[in-house]
Order: structure tokens, then sequence, then C-alpha cells
């Protein structure tokens, strides 16, 4: 194929990546560093220290806040390059350890709820496509509604109180792990449940409208069997696309989750040191869901060629 | 329905492997023992074992696992831990040891260890560095410490009870501890295992293991305690206490906390130059309701909470129709019917301020808004996030501020630092040679008693002079399920789990 057909070249996709992601650096420090809030006298006042102008030079100095913005900004840079994202204000433990230790905690919660949202979309939406009005249709409207109108964090509690306290069938937070994920991940997965099984059933019901689904039907086949071998792909090539931005929280976006369930994810972290303005973990937060998006992006390009034959053609 | 299975198979997985990645945060790992295991929750865990970073040192004592050579007991006096005695020796001080202590790897507490371990945190650490800056610190003999500050300290026994000067002893496996707890299993990020010392006392065969989580929610742990899976819930929700105590199975306490609640008044602002203005304010604010503003807590009747023995025992008086006749006699007067007090032309109209990292203060903003008016000032109410900042400029009337008074048991740390002439924090702006002058006193003596007088003597300034204004001492919550109904946390968040913490019965 041409390049000019699928559109810039690897190598040139490949800069722009760069260029965006340091210019999402330079922001992205400005903004931090302008935000209202002094780390040094947050945290002095945090610990219960004097903040005195000895107190505030010694730490801003320790923690070389005391250097102009410019050789903040390179220093952190070629050190986040090398490997070193410093030590995190609040915790005084290396960032990249934090991240390391608790990615993985919010990964699970992110992409087990997602996961688990896709798992039951698809044969909801199936059903709602297949009777649309019916109660498969209404109970995936519902889905939607409720959960566009609770808040996560009093739906997380009133789950807690129903399978722990009231009806005691499981420990929510000294149990076994698997045990401990069943809740986040059903919450996390309630809240993109509703919006996923819209996108799947749309889909097929525009797929329904085609000549083809309609020449299906014709043939003899059933409405199930003329949506699932004809629609189907196709629905699934939209539910991917909505899939796309909801991949962006994955990554620090299960705070809520987090923080009710009592689960040291990197999203619980996150709103943690933006309390304390930890410029180095916001920063480090930054980047990497800056890469993130940029990786997911790619992904849901390939993924597109794969499932839709209009761009694999 | 292949894709179907493949979505599960990797969703299954995805559990999978969390369950097997170390270091998640998520193992549960027990100790069996004789005494069966106790679980703790509390909204704070420490984030590191080395009392040279940041906080550790706090959130160490607080687990039962660092020690101090000097602590805070129940009734907020300074008593050894580890020393036995400290006397002052010229520009410096001599700390003398305990000789029975041992570490939890059974080495015996060194003057040597001691030095080495305070000096390393007085290195690395700036909390460590905040009262007498850079120390050195001399092992003299094996029970004997000499320690210099690089800034003058009245009172080294406060000093070292301050909780970064935690003592412990590097080890190959990570540093030892001198607590009535060792930590067995450490996530550093939500759970803490812990067992008994066993180098501690005799009575380590009847302390239980503990498992200590870390919540962030605290409706979470209030439902944590309620469904059982814990046996201490530390800084419970005022909201959930009455569902909590209704539960025949839990225990449910309040105590008062060293964190007082008070407000700055801007002695710099022309209105509040006047002492009988600044009592007229004092005097307009009924603390009751601000107690009721945040369900909790009890009348301040000083600078301290009423543990300490320094404390005064009066609660501050209400008394809205003396606030008036003072601030009449002071020609503040509603000459043009508006309903604020004006002189000169100038009405009687404050800024008062508070900060959302203390919500309890944003509860008080209406209440002393309405109470202020009630007797003709005008007030106007702000939230301030950077708030040290505005404390600094000065930019204000009004300021609620929280703050703990007697953070190692001592009470010149706060009068000295916020009310001193030209004290370090002095937000008031306050100045009075003749408090100074008691407070030169308090730092001439080491006698205990004197200085409880003295510093009760300098409330008694502070109460005529009315630069700041004590409001309440809050309350903070704590439940507990049978096993340790009999339990009882006190101070503050510096010792939550100590020696004496029993299983009832086992």
């Amino acid at each position: 194929m041409a390049p000019d057909a699928q559109g810039p070249g690897l190598a040139t996709r490949l800069v722009r990546a760069l260029a965006l992601m340091w210019l999402v650096s330079v922001a992205s420090f400005a903004m931090l560093h302008a935000m209202p809030g002094d780390p040094v006298v947050i945290t002095l006042s945090v610990q219960n220290l004097p903040v005195t102008p000895d107190t505030i030079a010694a730490l801003r100095a320790e923690w070389g806040l005391d250097r102009p913005l410019v050789e903040q900004y390179w220093r952190w840079l070629a050190d986040f390059l090398g490997g070193d994202w410093g030590v995190s204000f609040r915790t005084a433990q290396p960032v990249l350890d934090e991240f390391a230790r608790r990615l993985p905690v919010s990964m699970v919660l992110g992409f087990g709820g997602l996961g688990l949202a896709v798992a039951v979309a698809i044969p909801l939406g199936f059903a709602a496509a297949r009777r649309p009005g019916g109660g498969a249709d209404r109970v995936a409207r519902t889905i939607t509604v409720l959960t566009q109108a609770l808040p996560s964090f009093w739906l997380g509690l009133v789950a807690i109180w129903l399978f722990a306290v009231q009806l005691g069938v499981l420990s929510a937070f000294t149990g076994p792990l698997v045990e401990r994920l069943v809740l986040p991940i059903g919450m996390i997965a309630l809240y993109s449940l509703g919006t996923l099984t819209r996108v799947y059933r749309a889909e097929l019901l525009a797929a329904a409208e085609t000549p083809m689904f309609q020449t299906a039907l014709a043939k003899g086949l059933s409405r199930s069997q003329a949506l699932w071998r004809h629609a189907h792909r196709r629905a699934l090539f939209g539910l991917v696309a909505s899939l796309t931005p909801e991949f962006g929280w994955v990554i620090g976006g299960t705070a809520v989750t987090e923080v009710v369930f009592g689960l040291p994810g990197i999203s619980q972290f996150l709103v943690e040191s933006i309390g304390v303005r930890d410029y180095l973990v916001l920063q480090a937060y930054i980047f990497v869901i800056a890469l993130w998006m940029l990786v997911v992006s790619a992904l849901a390009g390939v993924a597109g060629r794969v499932l839709d034959p209009r761009v694999r053609a | 329905m292949t894709r179907l299975r493949q979505i599960a198979a990797a969703m299954t997985l995805c559990v999978a492997v969390a369950a097997a990645t170390p270091g998640t945060g998520l193992d549960s790992a027990h100790a069996e023992d004789d005494v069966s295991p106790v679980t703790i929750g509390q909204t704070f865990i420490a984030a590191s074992l080395d009392p040279a970073d940041g906080s550790a040192g706090w959130a160490l004592t607080s687990h039962g696992v660092g020690q101090n050579l000097f602590g805070i007991d129940r009734d907020g006096a300074i008593v050894p831990v580890l020393a036995e005695a400290v006397e002052a020796d010229g520009d410096g001080w001599i700390v003398t040891l305990r000789p029975d202590r041992r570490f939890s790897d059974g080495a015996p507490v060194t003057a040597a260890d001691v030095a080495a371990a305070l000096g390393r945190t007085n290195d690395r650490n700036p909390a460590a560095r905040a009262t007498g800056g850079a120390m050195t610190f001399t092992a003299l003999d094996d029970l004997t410490l000499r320690i210099v500050p690089e800034r003058p300290v009245p009172m080294m026994a406060s000093l070292l009870a301050e909780w970064p000067m935690v003592v412990y002893r590097q080890t190959p496996d990570g540093p030892a501890f001198t607590g009535p707890y060792q930590v067995d299993a450490f996530d550093g990020a939500g759970e803490i295992t812990l067992s008994p010392n066993p180098h501690y006392d005799d009575a380590v065969a009847r302390r239980p293991d503990i498992r200590l989580l870390r919540f962030s929610d605290p409706q979470s742990l209030a439902l944590a305690l309620q469904a059982g899976e814990l046996d201490l819930a530390f800084n419970l929700p005022v909201e959930a206490l009455p569902r909590l105590r209704a539960d025949g199975n839990l225990t449910v306490r309040s105590f008062p906390v060293a964190y007082q609640y008070m407000m700055w008044m801007n002695t710099r602002r022309p209105a509040l130059n006047d002492a009988a203005v600044r009592r007229a304010i004092d005097l307009a604010i009924d603390r009751d309701m601000l107690i009721d503003a945040v369900n909790g807590g009890e009348v301040a009747t000083g600078a301290f909470a009423t543990f300490f023995p320094f404390a005064d025992d009066a609660p501050r008086r209400h008394d809205a129709a003396e606030a008036a006749a003072l601030l009449a006699a002071a020609g503040w007067t509603d000459g043009d019917g508006d309903g604020v007090r004006d002189r000169d032309g100038e009405d009687l109209a404050l800024s008062l301020h508070a900060y959302p990292q203390r919500p309890d203060l944003v509860s008080f903003l209406p209440v002393v808004e309405t109470q202020l008016e009630s007797v003709g000032i005008g007030v106007s109410t702000f939230v301030t996030e950077a708030v040290s900042q505005l404390a600094g400029s000065h930019d204000f009337d009004l300021l609620l501020w929280a703050q703990h008074t007697a953070p190692a048991g001592d009470p010149a740390f706060f009068l000295n630092d916020f009310l001193r002439s030209g004290g370090r924090n002095n937000h008031s702006g306050y100045a009075n040679p003749r408090y100074d002058a008691v407070l030169d006193a308090m730092a001439g003596t080491g006698a205990p008693d004197e200085r409880e007088a003295l510093a009760r003597e300098a409330q008694d300034i502070l109460f005529a002079d009315a630069p700041v204004s004590f409001l309440v001492t809050p309350f903070w919550h704590y439940g507990t399920s049978a096993r340790l109904a009999d339990y009882e946390i006190w101070g503050s968040d510096y010792y939550i789990i100590r020696d004496d913490l029993f299983v009832a019965g086992e």
C-alpha cells in the first residue's frame, strides 16, 4: 500500500510522538509549578514541624526546589529518562518503586473491570438488539441511567454494606485477594457496562438496516443468526472505538474505587500526591499517562485495521 | 463465541497475575501464634521502615515498633523510655540510658547505637533538625551519650520525644527497633504484619500478631469494623458513630486530642489593635455551637488539651452581652443603624479565613460569622488553600487554625513559636514584654512544676490580651471488637499500638 493511503510513515509518527511527549512534559512541569500551594510548606505543616524561613529553605534545598525552574526541568528530564524518577516528597520512597508497586493494582482493577464489562456488554447488547424494547433492552437502559446518576463512591459503600456487613458473604478488606477484588472490579465494570452495551446494541441495529442483513433474513436465517453472522463484527469495531477513551482511565481513573476498597493502587496515590503537591509523582504520572494514551491510540488503530474490512482493503 | 472465551480467559489471567505478583500490596500473609492475630485499620500506616525517611518515625512509633529516648505518657507528661535521665552539660546534654533494653534482634541498646541512629536521622531528615538544628551525638561509654545541638534547646527531653528521634540499629535485614512489636512483613503501600518483639519483656507470649491495614476512606473503615473484619478501627468518622454504638458487638470511644482549634486575631489591623475589641470577639464566640457544627469536641480551656499538666482548667467563656458592652465602651456603636458597629465613620468589618485541609475549620466559618454578626461585627468569610502563605503575608483579620500545641509534651514550643514578640510563626503580630519575660523565665528552668506554673501564667496574659481565641479541643474516635474491648487510646495518633494491647480472654 502506498504511504499516502495509510497516512504518515512509522518514522514520522515516532518523531511526532516524541515531540508530543516533550511538549507534554514541558507543559505539565510548568503547570504543576504554577499551582497554588508550596509542597515544602504543606509537608512541614502536615508533619507538625515549624514552618519557618530556616526549615523552608533547608527542605527546599534538599528537594532541589531552590534552583531555577529551567534547571529543575532539565535535571528532572535527564534523570527521568535515565530511570531515576526521583523521591516522593510525601512518602520519601523512589517514585519509580511506588509506580512499580502500585501500577499493577490499578491495571488489574481497570483491565479486570473493562474486561468484565465487555464480557457482559456483548451478550446483553446482543439480547437487547435481538428484541429492541424488550426485557434485556430495558435492563441495559436502566443500568446506563443508574450508573450515570449514582456517585461511584456511594455505590461502592452500599455494595460493601450489603455484601460484607448485611449478608456477610465476603470479606471486602481482609479476605483473600480474589475475594477482595470481586466488588471493586464489579463496580468498575458496572460503570462501563451501560455505555458499552448501548454502543454495541446501536451498532448491531445499524447493521440490521443494511441490505445485506435483510438479504440474510430473506434467505431464512433467524434474526439472532443474522445479527451474529452479519452485524456482530461491525458492532465489535464500534465497541473497540468506544473502548479507546475508556482505556485512558485504566491508569489513574480508578481512584474512587481504590479509596473506597482500600486498595493501594496508583490512582489513590495520585490523589494523595495532588494534596501535597508532590511534583515528582505528578510529573511522572502525567508522563506515563501521556505515553499510555499514545500506546492505546496506536493499538486501537491496529485493532481497527483487523476488525474493519474497509480499512484492511 | 471464541472471542468471548478469549476475553474471559484474559480476565482470569489478569486476576491470577495480580494474585501472583509480589509486592502489589494485596498479599494477605498471616502469622499463626498462640494468641490469634488481631486486625487493625487506620487511615495512615508507615510508608517506609527507615526512620530517616519523611514521617516514618512517627508512624513506626505509632505502630508500637519504634521508641524514643523519651516519650509522652497518658497525662501528657514527658517520661523516660529508653533513657534513664538527661541533664545539661555546658553547651550540650548528657543522656544516661536504661541498662536493660534490647533491640528486636537481641542486641543490647548501647550509647553507640543510639548515637549512630540519631546522628543518621538528624543528618538525613530535615524534620529531625527542626528544633535543635544539626546535632552531634557522641557515645561516652556503653550507657552514656553526649548531645550538642546547633541551636539552644531549653528542654532536651522534649526534643528527644519528638517523633523523628526514634532509636534503631542498622542490621543486614534492615533496621531493628525496641518497641513491643517487630515488623514481619511490609509491602510499602497498604499493609504491615507485626509480631511481638521477643526481646521486649516477659509478656511477649500474651501479645497477638497484628495485621495493620491502611484505609483511605473513613467510611470504609467504619464498614470494615461493622462487618467484623477489624478488631480496632482508628479515626472513625463522626457520622458513623451512632450506627456503630448501636452495635452490641462493638465498643466505640472518643478522646480529646492535642490538636487545638483556635483563631488568630491580626493585631496589626487598626480595629484589632485594641485588646478590648479582641476580648469582645473572644467572648462573642459560643464554643458549644462550634462543637455542634462538627459533632464533637470540648470547649478549649486555653492553648493546650486538658490532659496536659500545664493546661488551664476553666473552659473559655461565652457572653455576648459582655462582648457587646466591651465594644460599646471601646467606641464601636451602630451609629448608622445598618447592623454593623462603626467608629469615626469606619465599619467594624472583618475578614475571616479557614483552610480546606482542616474541614472542621471550614464548618466553623458560618457559625463564627453568625455569632460575630449578632454582636454587630461585619464578617466576610474566605476559604484559602495556601494558608501558610496567607498567615505569612498577614493579609487577614481573623484566621481559624488547627495546631498540635505540645507535640513533644512541652508547652514552650507553641508559646514561643506562635506568640512571642517576633516569634517565627507569630501570625497575630502579638508583642507583650511581660509575656516574653514569662517565657524567658520558662527557658531558665527545667523543673516541671515551675514550667507548668509559668505556662499557665503565660496563658493568663494571652487571655487578657486575646491575640488568639482558643476555641475547641477536638475529639477523635475509635472502635474495637469484643476482643479489644478494654484497650484504650489516648493523646493523639502517636501511640496507637502499645505494649498493653492484649486480647481479652486469650
